[in-house]
């Protein structure tokens, strides 16, 4: 092996090692017994029904609205196509705690927008609700880019050969489109609802409550210490990272079969 | 059958198209790259929209620019489209890719594969198909649909020139059995005389010349369209352009008729089993042409030909332009 190759290999080594670093302090500072008894807390479970299904309903709600646009986008269909791509950066590139704040002056209870939710006996304001909306501003670029890059990678002239054989355009894009581009898809939704599950900036200005898991590992913390909140942290690891990790394999899979 | 009246506005230029097919029929559509051939095609597969004009299929209109809202959707014209890229599905196996179009069965599909020799491969993956597989499997997906009229946008060219011909060979025999019509845009002459009926010359988006394919070889209307047909030889007298086309000129004292030429051997290269010559011409005529020869001549040494109804064109080399 030449001198540098194995440099580039150590130094490849120190940058997994560190990455996996936080996941195995945790692992190694958490006994069983500590885990048991904080989850046997009474409402200890709560949080993480909150969080699930918040980003559940967080994750159908970006599926709905951001496949369209992450599909017009890649084929070039929008008018001002940069204009759109700023618009779903923007939430990527803007702090979340700066987003929590934007969208109090937004869908706060004092705005037009907060309220026009009032009548319809919903609050963007410490609610479930706000909860769903902080988490889909957290996560939607996630998804977006990652559709987007998707469908881009899937031949038009794939998708005219379907039109050409009989198929409408629906019909196209659920038997090409959707299966070719499925291995990104999965990849990218995986990825959002890690973010989703995770949001902390924006739920900790618009949605202290109810608490979510982050939120309650952030509680916890500053309540009872660091002990405390381990716990937690594995759990909402146990929650979160499976969907991604499973995605990834599965994408990997996919894509050398196509 | 179709009646294609129409233009499409590209970038560079417009591609204005007057061209009628009748029923089982097979026109090629011979021009360079950049003629606007593949416009033509996807103009009648509705996948571009008309700027002028329209096209009827079987008295049924299918693009009209006066009404685009109108417009029959791609598949549902009865018009197929081949092309070069045989755009295969590649998460679906051979045999899935055939039944792909509603109406397909597994057993016309296993029947139609195996005709074109396709049966040991119905379930492999588009990846682990040779490029005349691929076209294969293509031509048989397509045959599965209920088309009227096949388009062929040059979907052999990627090949190999024997196995193309002979795949081309295959889909005139399917063309024939179904009574089809097609239409094939091409570059090379050769696949449009083995294929076509009647053969369009297109050149920078107009027709210039429609004709038999021997037609079209003897008596081209224009240098353009001679130069495409294969004249390759160009001699100038005063305005006029004599255009000399390679297999329709021999030694002088053959049974050929007409058109005395004289000329001294410039240059020589292989031809297959002949010897492909160039000589500058001597008397009225200027500039070089081209003639086969058995054996290789002496350079320098002076011959006399007789070139078959050498077409004489008026004007000078604008024509190229």
């Amino acid at each position: 092996m030449r001198a540098s190759t194995g440099a580039a290999l150590a130094g490849a080594l120190i940058v997994w090692v560190a990455l996996l670093g936080p996941l195995v302090v945790l692992l190694a500072h958490l006994t069983p017994g500590s885990v048991v008894s904080a989850l046997r807390q009474p409402g200890a479970f709560q949080p993480l029904e909150v969080s699930v299904l918040a980003s559940l309903i967080a994750l159908g709600v970006i599926l709905l609205l951001g496949t369209p646009l992450a599909y017009l986008m890649a084929r070039g269909r929008l008018p001002f196509p940069r204009l759109w791509e700023v618009g779903v950066i923007l939430p990527l590139l803007t702090p979340p705690l700066v987003i929590g704040l934007l969208l109090i002056f937004m869908v706060g209870p004092a705005t037009p927008i907060g309220e026009a939710l009032s009548h319809l006996n919903l609050s963007a304001s410490d609610t479930f609700f706000a909860l769903v909306i902080a988490e889909i501003y957290e996560s939607v670029p996630y998804y977006v880019l990652g559709a987007a890059a998707a469908f881009a990678a899937v031949d038009p002239e794939l998708e005219q050969a379907g039109a050409l054989l009989g198929d409408g355009r629906w019909r196209t894009w659920r038997r090409v489109t959707l299966p070719l581009s499925a291995p990104g898809l999965s990849m990218a939704l995986a990825v959002t609802w890690a973010r989703a599950m995770g949001a902390f900036g924006a739920v900790l200005i618009i949605a202290y409550h109810p608490f979510g898991l982050p939120m309650q590992i952030w509680t916890t913390l500053q309540e009872t210490g660091l002990s405390s909140a381990l716990p937690f942290a594995l759990v909402l690891l146990v929650v979160a990272l499976p969907l991604p990790i499973g995605a990834y394999f599965w994408s990997s899979r996919a894509r050398r079969r196509i | 059958m179709l009646v294609a009246e129409f233009e499409v506005t590209r970038r560079a230029f417009t591609v204005r198209m007057d061209i009628q097919v009748e029923p089982g029929e097979r026109l090629a559509v011979l021009g360079p790259s950049g003629a606007g051939k593949t416009t033509f095609l996807e103009a009648v597969a509705g996948l571009v929209p008309l700027t002028a004009g329209e096209i009827r299929l079987d008295q049924r209109q299918l693009s009209s620019a006066a009404r685009p809202q109108s417009d029959v959707p791609v598949g549902r014209r009865g018009v197929g489209l081949l092309r070069q890229n045989p755009g295969l599905f590649p998460h679906l196996t051979v045999l899935e890719n055939i039944c792909y179009p509603a109406g397909a069965s597994a057993e016309t599909a296993t029947a139609a594969a195996a005709r074109m020799g396709l049966h040991g491969l119905l379930q492999t993956r588009p990846q682990g198909l040779s490029g005349g597989e691929a076209q294969r499997v293509a031509l048989c997906r397509t045959l599965q649909t209920t088309v009227r009229l096949l388009c062929l946008d040059e979907p052999f060219s990627s090949l190999d020139r024997p196995l193309g011909l002979e795949l081309l060979g295959v889909l005139g025999e399917e063309l024939r059995s179904r009574g089809m019509a097609a239409l094939l845009v091409t570059h090379q002459l050769q696949e449009a005389q083995a294929f076509a009926d009647r053969v369009a010359v297109l050149a920078k988006g107009s027709v210039l010349q429609v004709g038999g394919p021997r037609e079209l070889v003897l008596r081209p209307k224009t240098a353009v369209v001679a130069s495409l047909v294969g004249y390759r030889g160009w001699l100038r007298r005063g305005e006029q352009l004599l255009a000399i086309h390679p297999d329709r000129i021999w030694p002088a004292g053959s049974a050929a008729t007409a058109g005395a030429l004289s000329g001294r051997v410039v240059g020589m290269k292989p031809d297959g089993a002949r010897i492909d010559v160039e000589l500058e011409s001597l008397g009225d005529w200027l500039g070089r042409f081209h003639c086969s020869f058995e054996e290789p001549p002496a350079l320098g040494s002076e011959h006399s030909f007789r070139a078959e109804a050498a077409p004489v064109f008026a004007g000078s080399a604008a024509v190229f332009d």
